[in-house]
């Protein structure tokens, strides 16, 4: 159908509405998640349609929950787990960060753990849980990570992570999910789990961006034109592993790399993305990267703080103006 | 005098538990980082004894090898875990000592203990999805029932009323603290009151009450009924691990309960209705050592682990392309 245009989080829905459909293995697991529709409604009419033995409401108890999925998935079943917030996923921690990522390997492929984790993190509507966690995992062999910035990849990389044989962690930005509307393929619709995407291409500079940032660079891509910069924008979408080659490949068109996040820039996914780059680029490099991320405080509450600490286009623009101004 | 209902299942019972014990003696001798089961055999043995191949088993690591030998793993491929061999069920890439998943025997992932509860919880919740009438049997220590894992997975497992027997093996000590110390509860067992479940005590020692008590709880899971809590109660007569001479521990305590060892428990019952002489007993000692020691000989015989194991292509079943 032409002209569909849906949030980020109805297309997150849609794709688990329609892989539940699919196969009868695929369960979804989390808390008021059934006739509550999910915080920010981000379960709304699944368990209407699939009700109580398809979409089960637990209680507070996400370790037991991660758990109870692991456990299900090395018994055939291909779980989702709900965890309403990423600052939760911190009761969780043993399941996730060293059971279901070891068990593949360490069992050499006999046990498989197809675990999709969905969850919400980043500035929201209400400022509550906005943690960004994403970092605790992707420093973890054996777990994949994707933190999708279009309604279309919001799909597609969902419809891959319930798919996938892996556990597999979603990260959906809560600032993405009701604010705009795009046009998301009908029917299955898959996003490979791997490569990055370039938003907008450009000879200049490259910002490697995620979730809610890739939008702010292509702000400032935006403003930039204007002066006669090019800024390529590269949503890297999947956060472990990373594109590599394709972060090479842009590096090696702008010779510049500014690399934003919402997350702390101290020991986040940049440090990874700036060390890759320098070991494997530093020829190719113009300049020495810029990573622009939170400081290095925990998440503030009040808007004036919160402003004060989050990334914006200011700070990521003039990160793209020092990577340029930068002369040896 | 107990009646002995299954003379065949308490002969195979003790056959278990003697090749367990013969098996222990070795890997005490040979490695100071073994963790010992001398005394605890009647626990694994009674409680995972005649599940059938549909369900899980989820044994508590200390004296889980006997539950593999019933599931079906030879002598040689427990040894060869054991070992380090490369032909063991992890490569040497996790204990040597972990489970075979293929013979639905939950894994260890990691060396934390606790998450393995809701794991096995999770298996029981996959075999309710299904509707079939598989259960699923967890096994864990008096030390690991004060963890939160225990308490969110038995939380769920009865809130959702799953096919799975929850089995503290009460061995009196985590490492080097008493069960007395580390809970106000006079016996575990009463914590199922505050789960809304069933819960049976039983002497841990004694390998025809636990399997009676479990085979029980197994029929009820079965049946729709939901979990149950059993405690049964033994005692860690080693140290943690074998080169831990347990000094923080009153020297009289593993004596005492040595003399109620779980291995000449069972063969009392068995001369006394007259299914086992003390030279039949013998029989089945050696006869154990030496398959013991013969399967551990073979076992030595395997391939080493080579570096080139160290498996980086194999992180994920399904692979990422361009990583």
């Amino acid at each position: 159908m032409a002209g569909r245009r849906l949030t980020f989080g109805e297309a997150i829905i849609e794709a688990i509405r329609d892989e539940m459909r699919r196969d009868g293995r695929v369960f979804l697991l989390g808390q008021d998640i059934g006739p509550f529709g999910g915080a920010l409604k981000s379960t709304q009419g699944l368990w209407e349609e699939f009700g109580p033995g398809r979409v089960y409401d637990t209680p507070i108890s996400e370790s037991a929950m991660a758990g109870v999925c692991i456990g299900a998935a090395l018994e055939g079943l291909r779980p989702i787990l709900d965890i309403a917030f990423g600052e939760f996923l911190a009761c969780a921690m043993p399941q996730l960060a060293l059971h279901a990522p070891a068990a593949h390997w360490e069992t050499l492929g006999a046990a498989r753990v197809p675990l999709t984790v969905r969850t919400k993190v980043g500035e929201g509507p209400y400022r509550g849980h906005p943690q960004c966690v994403e970092a605790w995992f992707t420093h973890v062999p054996g777990l994949k990570v994707v933190m999708p910035a279009t309604p279309a990849d919001a799909k597609g990389l969902m419809t891959a992570a319930i798919r996938d044989d892996d556990p597999v962690l979603v990260f959906e930005h809560m600032f993405l999910y009701h604010g705009l509307r795009e046009e998301v393929p009908e029917g299955p619709h898959l996003v490979p789990i791997g490569p990055a995407a370039v938003r907008r291409p450009g000879r200049d500079v490259t910002i490697a961006a995620t979730g809610w940032m890739v939008q702010r660079a292509l702000q400032v891509a935006g403003q930039c034109a204007a002066e006669g910069i090019e800024v390529e924008v590269l949503d890297l979408r999947t956060l472990a592993p990373l594109d590599v080659p394709a972060l090479l490949a842009s590096v090696g068109r702008t010779g510049r790399l500014v690399v934003a996040h919402e997350a702390w820039k101290v020991g986040g996914l940049g440090a990874e993305v700036a060390a890759t780059v320098a070991e494997q680029a530093f020829g190719a490099l113009k300049a020495p990267i810029v990573r622009v991320g939170a400081p290095h405080t925990p998440v503030p509450m009040h808007p004036t703080l919160r402003r004060a600490f989050l990334p914006d286009a200011e700070r990521i623009g003039a990160a793209v103006r020092a990577v340029l101004a930068y002369s040896r | 005098m107990r009646v002995i209902q299954e003379p065949d299942q308490a002969l195979a019972m003790h056959r278990l538990m003697v090749l367990s014990r013969c098996l222990d003696e070795i890997c005490c001798r040979e490695s100071p980082h073994w963790f010992p089961s001398e005394g605890e055999e009647a626990v694994p043995v009674g409680a995972f004894y005649g599940l059938g191949p549909e369900d899980v088993c989820a044994p508590n690591y200390r004296g889980a090898p006997v539950v593999y030998l019933m599931r079906g793993v030879s002598l040689e491929q427990v040894w060869a875990g054991i070992l380090g061999k490369r032909t063991g069920f992890v490569r040497g890439r996790h204990y040597g000592f972990t489970a075979p998943v293929q013979l639905r025997v939950l894994p260890f992932l990691a060396g934390d203990l606790g998450p393995l509860i809701s794991q096995a919880t999770g298996a029981a919740f996959a075999q309710k999805y299904r509707g079939s009438d598989a259960v699923t049997v967890v096994s864990f220590g008096d030390g690991t029932s004060n963890r939160g894992d225990f308490h969110e997975a038995v939380n769920l497992g009865a809130a959702w009323q799953l096919p799975v027997v929850y089995v503290i093996q009460n061995n009196q000590y985590a490492i080097s603290m008493p069960i007395g110390r580390a809970t106000a509860v006079k016996a575990l067992v009463d914590r199922a009151l505050g789960y809304g479940i069933r819960g049976v005590a039983v002497d841990g020692n004694d390998v025809l009450s636990v399997h009676a008590i479990v085979a029980e709880a197994v029929r009820r899971a079965r049946a729709g009924l939901g979990p149950t809590l059993v405690e049964a109660l033994t005692y860690r007569v080693r140290g943690h691990f074998a080169g831990d001479g347990a000094p923080y521990r009153p020297a009289d305590e593993a004596e005492a309960w040595r003399e109620r060892d779980p291995i000449r428990r069972l063969e009392e019952q068995l001369g006394q209705a007259g299914l086992l002489g003390p030279k039949d007993a013998q029989a089945v000692w050696a006869t154990a050592r030496a398959e013991v020691e013969e399967a551990r000989r073979a076992a030595q015989a395997h391939p080493e682990i080579q570096p080139t194991d160290l498996g980086l292509d194999q992180l994920f079943a399904t692979p990422v392309e361009g990583s």
